[in-house]
């Protein structure tokens, strides 16, 4: 573990009945560090959230704070933004905020934390007429009205348009630049790619690979790819100097309209054009893409997925991939 | 001043909540009255005949207030422990300096002044409606305040315990409708079998009923307990009652998943 981590856990295990939520979970995030939890649907990001804050208490492993552990820290230090959090509706945002501030000794003028999540003008509607995209911003006023030290935020921006995105993103960096450590997860790899100091995959329960964003490319992201969307079968690029494949599934494209060429330098772009017309290949469109946090989440977690079907059906010990995937 | 604070908030954001709810602030003022207007007046006491309903009308506003000093806590509380869980709200308020204990006693706040002022509407509708004359005793207050404590324990405890609205709903009614009418409220032990006597012992609403009909109803024939005055000791016996309940309640109330 780093020297000076002020979130920390180290070999999380919990489960619910026959589901297996966190197997051996370890991090450390250090403080002023924003750091991402990412990862499939029940991975395990909302139990370790929760093992975190002490909203849930682990069947073995350790969780601390800040030095203590999670049901003995100074509360008041804590921001917690729980998913699926739906406050009292018939408040005003201004009330919800009130209401909150309320329970702490020092807190912040409601007002104030209305204006850092862009609802200055919207204080006096109440909750339940809020769209979905306020509330979830008046839930992230709520984990600030105490000036945490720590900040927890699960899924965010769930829900949320891009103008107000960008609104809870620019408030997470300035807390971040004042010093305040997050621990957010997120669904979205470009809030991810842009928020993160670290980024933490987490898959079947465990961080499978962690590290900054781009040494997380960098090891696991795969090469640069062009995408050329086309009918044709991936016969009629046999002759083509670079690897061509199909695109994956899950990546926004169907597979049977488009190819991909990798590892391809821009410059070189023009020579795969040149050979589609020498071979009157029709093509509607190329992109060219360098790989990204979402190619390290399709690569990795994808990996875990078949590493746990192979187990399911070999009834045999796989890879260890929590330790295969330590990149901090 | 940082838990008076706490409760403050907690109570304040309660209140909101509830007066908002205009379908529940109705109800919960018609329920006593529409059973006042059936039983008080509509069917009304016969004094000289047999049956049910043949004691003088001030025999019966323990049962009256028992209406809500036992339902609204039981019915709001767990709906309103179910609608916290639902929301997750507790996972938020147990990531604060606010306690369990804190959270309960400020639901019982809000609790306390509404159904204090449906008791008071209560109390109005019984003397005109049907003529009951009771006294108004500074102890009919401090029954009303212990009994909220007490049952608002017991919504905390069913809400903990359901896995939803309408679970709670359900099982609070379940409780409160045998208790209502099983505790010297509306039907005296006389009129039970013999051997339901233990039951009605076990019931804290007994305690209630026993100290109000005591300390409102001056030809009630209540028994002293062990050589102590009724109106005390039913107090008493119904204030332990309440502070254990309220206890197991708070502790009952889900901090963790």
């Amino acid at each position: 573990m780093e020297a000076e981590a002020v979130v920390e856990a180290q070999g999380l295990e919990k489960s619910y009945g026959e589901t297996v939520a966190l197997s051996g979970a370890s991090l450390a995030v250090e403080g002023g560090e924003v750091f991402a939890l990412i990862g499939p649907n029940g991975a395990g990001k909302t139990t370790l959230v929760r093992a975190l804050t002490g909203t849930t208490e682990p069947d073995s492993g350790q969780a601390r704070i800040m030095g203590d552990s999670p049901t003995s820290v100074d509360r008041s230090r804590l921001g917690v933004l729980p998913q699926d959090f739906s406050p009292p509706d018939r408040l005003s945002a201004h009330e919800l905020l009130a209401y909150y501030a309320g329970l702490y000794d020092d807190a912040r003028d409601p007002d104030d934390v209305l204006a850092d999540v862009g609802l200055a003008d919207t204080g006096e509607t109440r909750y339940e007429d809020l769209s979905g995209g306020q509330q979830r911003r008046v839930c992230v006023g709520a984990t600030l009205v105490n000036d945490p030290d720590v900040l927890f935020l699960d899924e965010p921006t769930t829900g949320i348009d891009p103008a107000g995105r960008r609104t809870v993103w620019r408030l997470i960096e300035e807390l971040a630049a004042s010093g305040t450590t997050v621990v957010l997860t997120t669904h979205d790899m470009a809030e991810a790619e842009r928020l993160a100091d670290r980024v933490g995959l987490l898959a079947a329960g465990s961080v499978i690979a962690r590290g900054t964003p781009d040494t997380l490319v960098r090891e696991h992201g795969g090469a640069s790819r062009l995408t050329i969307e086309t009918t044709a079968d991936l016969e009629a690029f046999a002759d083509l100097e670079y690897p061509v494949s199909q695109p994956e599934r899950g990546r926004g494209r169907n597979p049977d309209n488009a190819v991909v060429v990798r590892d391809i330098d821009p410059a070189a772009i023009a020579t795969v054009v040149d050979y589609l017309e020498a071979r009157t290949i029709v093509y509607t469109g190329l992109t060219w893409s360098e790989p990204d946090l979402e190619d390290v989440y399709l690569e990795l977690a994808d990996e875990t997925e078949l590493e746990g079907t192979d187990r399911a059906s070999d009834g045999a010990e796989g890879t260890n991939l929590a330790q295969a995937g330590e990149t901090a | 001043m940082s838990r008076l604070g706490r409760v403050r908030a907690q109570t304040s954001a309660g209140w909101r909540s509830f007066v908002r709810r205009r379908t529940a602030v109705f109800f919960t003022f018609f329920f006593p009255v529409i059973l006042i207007v059936i039983f008080g007046a509509l069917v009304r006491t016969d004094p000289a005949g047999g049956g049910l309903f043949a004691e003088p009308p001030a025999y019966y506003v323990p049962g009256y207030l028992a209406v809500v000093v036992l339902f609204t806590p039981l019915s709001r509380m767990g709906s309103e422990v179910a609608r916290h869980r639902e929301g997750n709200r507790f996972e938020k308020l147990a990531t604060t300096p606010l306690t369990r204990g804190e959270w309960l006693l400020a639901q019982t706040v809000v609790n306390a002044v509404i159904i204090g002022l449906a008791s008071l509407l209560i109390l109005g509708l019984v003397v005109a409606l049907t003529g009951a004359e009771i006294a108004f005793s500074p102890f009919l207050l401090l029954y009303i305040l212990v009994g909220v404590v007490a049952f608002c324990g017991v919504g905390a405890i069913l809400g903990s315990y359901t896995d939803s609205q309408d679970g709670a709903i359900a099982a609070s009614n379940a409780i409160a409708l045998p208790l209502l009418f099983l505790s010297e409220t509306f039907i005296s032990l006389e009129q039970l079998p013999g051997w339901f006597e233990p039951f009605v012992d076990l019931s804290p609403l007994t305690y209630f009923a026993r100290g109000v009909r005591a300390a409102t109803y001056s030809d009630a024939e209540s028994a002293a307990v062990a050589g102590i005055d009724p109106v005390i000791a039913n107090l008493g016996i119904l204030a332990v009652v309440a502070v254990i309940v309220f206890a197991i309640g708070a502790w009952s109330i889900p901090r963790t998943d």
